[in-house]
């Protein structure tokens, strides 16, 4: 059984994980998710949707109420597996008495990476992280920044086939946060998996193959930027004038009239050339036509306001109270 | 790896609190005023000979009586300053540990770790007693050099003081991290602690009280039972210094007290009863019952530990 466990595709393969606090409050509701390996998958959805609690299940920090599934070939849970993978948590709190080099050394140490390999780890990710003048500086003295940087050096110190980053860019600028994405970039091409949490979206579009959009516990879209905004496509239309006049009936081909703009959902041409034809044929002057394609924000928020995701129990602000 | 990486880590957060410098400075001056002090046939000088103090207790002219200088120094200065003062400041500076540790932020990282939770728990315990053994190391080391370049008088069974301070602190530290582990607060484990450390103290007195002075609460048979039980229940806390000055050969309290006026003597007798009949515990009983009770609560609070979401 193992073996053949192991031989799955799947970096992360989780089936059905469910979490609920306390007998009615539902965080996760069955949730299914596949990352495959060496990709960048990324996980996005509004407050309280149960990203949080999903990560945390991942690295064993909560424990799941029903979970199915494999991290790296293995159990979810499964303790060994957990020496080659890397965890940044999000609003991480790390003791103010080390140094930079010190808590890098004791988290590596936890993971048993051997003290040679810990000692050249640290020397080489601290330099990477820009971090090698402050290495032997207690951390209380670091900057928001710096701390996030120190977080992600954290979670390499192991060599991780797997890396999970909750709000890695929190705190950093943008020069710090294109860093981030350049090392995003070559941990991938080394063959190494990763599995970001992020509230910015356009981080995510920049960098992940594939994402998943987790709504009250469930998730509501998954798959690869490309499939998920494939058949996501508007077209804008600016009138010369306004279209008031006309307001029903181009509301009758499914357009929406707000003065001199017309937006028409979906990549029907058909339909967007019967639009222009009712326009022009009331005399009204096309300025310009832009097809829109979705980006991931309009996908977000479509998502969210999708009626067959029921809400969860209570509705939300669910990991605002656990924090 | 792993345990000696939060033994490490542990004492290091210890080391940064200010009360772990207050204690090193506690034992120095401890030290300190012992060098002061000095033992001559017929008298006591302070401050190296500035004032003496005549005396009965040493007229034996061929040197000091080592059981009142180990009297002296196990009940006089190690039972006061380091198993009651020394141990409430450790109750103090180690109950942060584990809350301090548990805050959400801090603990993820360290519980994603390839490591079980009981071994986390158990590491970060150990952590905890590796500051008091150093402590107490500094401490007992110290005053046994000076009892012995000073006074004259090696103590050899006073070092097994060491690790019967770190015994004593261990019964009180493992209702410190069982408090921390239910509330994750470190006033709370302080306060619970400190009440707990006297209700321990409070069972021994009461069964003392039962056997040697009001026997006749021994007719009620119910009562007598519970209260010997709940002595066998507890960590036998002040039972420790007991041991201490039964390993190290030193003198009953008696025989360096001064005599008693007429009226006192009634309780210096019974003080005297009581002293003898601890003396006579066997340490094997004393230290096992106790460690039994800190194993089962330290069982129950890493059961907790392990089930829980951070």
């Amino acid at each position: 059984m193992v073996g053949i466990t192991e031989m799955t595709n799947w970096g992360v393969d989780l089936i059905d994980v469910r979490k609920t606090y306390g007998r009615s409050i539902e965080a996760l509701r069955g949730v299914n998710i596949q990352v495959g390996r060496g990709e960048i998958f990324g996980l996005l959805g509004p407050n309280g949707a149960g990203k949080t609690t999903l990560v945390k299940i991942m690295m064993t920090v909560v424990k799941p109420t029903h979970a199915l599934g494999t991290i790296l070939g293995r159990p979810l849970g499964h303790r060994g597996k957990l020496r080659t993978t890397g965890y940044l948590p999000e609003d991480h709190c790390f003791p103010p008495y080390l140094t930079g080099f010190q808590l890098l050394d004791y988290y590596a140490a936890l993971a048993k990476v051997p003290r040679a390999r810990r000692k050249e780890n640290a020397k080489r990710l601290l330099d990477r992280m820009w971090l090698t003048q402050w290495a032997n500086v207690r951390i209380d003295k670091y900057s928001k920044g710096m701390l996030q940087r120190l977080g992600i050096a954290q979670a390499l110190m192991n060599d991780p086939e797997l890396v999970i980053l909750d709000e890695p860019t929190d705190g950093l600028d943008p020069v710090g946060r294109r860093d981030v994405r350049e090392l995003l970039l070559e941990l991938r091409n080394r063959g190494t998996t990763i599995f970001l949490n992020s509230h910015l979206l356009s981080e995510l579009e920049m960098v992940c193959d594939r994402v998943a959009i987790l709504v009250n516990g469930l998730v509501a879209r998954q798959g690869t930027l490309s499939e998920l905004t494939e058949h996501t496509l508007d077209y804008r239309i600016t009138l010369q004038s306004d279209a008031t006049a006309i307001k029903n009936k181009l509301e009758a081909m499914g357009a929406l009239v707000d003065g001199c703009a017309v937006k028409l959902t979906g990549d029907d041409t058909d339909k967007l050339n019967a639009v222009i034809d009712l326009v022009r044929g009331e005399g009204i002057l096309v300025q310009a036509v832009e097809p829109h394609h979705f980006t991931l924000e309009d996908i977000l928020v479509e998502a969210m306001g999708d009626q067959r995701i029921p809400p969860a129990r209570p509705v939300a602000g669910f990991e605002q109270r656990q924090g | 790896m792993q345990y000696w990486a939060l033994l490490v880590d542990s004492f290091r957060e210890s080391r940064d609190r200010k009360i772990f410098w207050l204690m090193l400075v506690i034992s120095i001056m401890v030290a300190g005023a012992m060098l002061c002090v000095g033992f001559e046939p017929g008298k006591v000088t302070f401050l190296f000979g500035m004032w003496e103090h005549e005396t009965s207790y040493f007229t034996d002219v061929t040197g000091l009586k080592t059981d009142l200088i180990a009297g002296i120094v196990v009940d006089g200065i190690m039972d006061t300053v380091l198993g009651w003062i020394g141990v409430t400041l450790a109750i103090i500076a180690t109950a942060g540990l584990f809350p301090s540790w548990m805050e959400r932020g801090a603990i993820d990282v360290v519980v994603s770790k390839p490591i079980a939770r009981w071994e986390l728990f158990l590491g970060r315990y150990l952590g905890g007693l590796a500051f008091v053994l150093f402590q107490a190391t500094v401490f007992v080391l110290l005053t046994f050099l000076v009892a012995g370049v000073r006074w004259g008088t090696w103590l050899p069974g006073y070092l097994l003081a060491i690790p019967l301070v770190v015994l004593l602190f261990s019964y009180l530290y493992c209702v410190s991290v069982s408090v921390a582990v239910v509330f994750r607060s470190t006033v709370a484990a302080i306060l619970l602690t400190l009440v707990v450390w006297i209700s321990f103290t409070g069972v021994q007195t009461l069964d003392d009280l039962v056997t040697f002075k009001y026997t006749e609460w021994q007719e009620q048979r119910s009562v007598y039972r519970s209260v010997h039980l709940a002595r066998w229940i507890v960590p036998k806390t002040q039972d420790m210094t007991h041991i201490a000055k039964k390993w190290s050969g030193a003198a009953p309290v008696d025989e360096f007290l001064p005599e008693p006026a007429e009226e006192d003597r009634a309780n210096y007798e019974l003080a005297a009863r009581i002293e003898a009949a601890r003396m006579a515990l066997n340490p094997v009983y004393t230290i096992g019952s106790s460690l039994l009770f800190e194993v089962v609560l330290l069982i129950l609070a890493m059961w907790r530990f392990s089930r829980m979401d951070f």
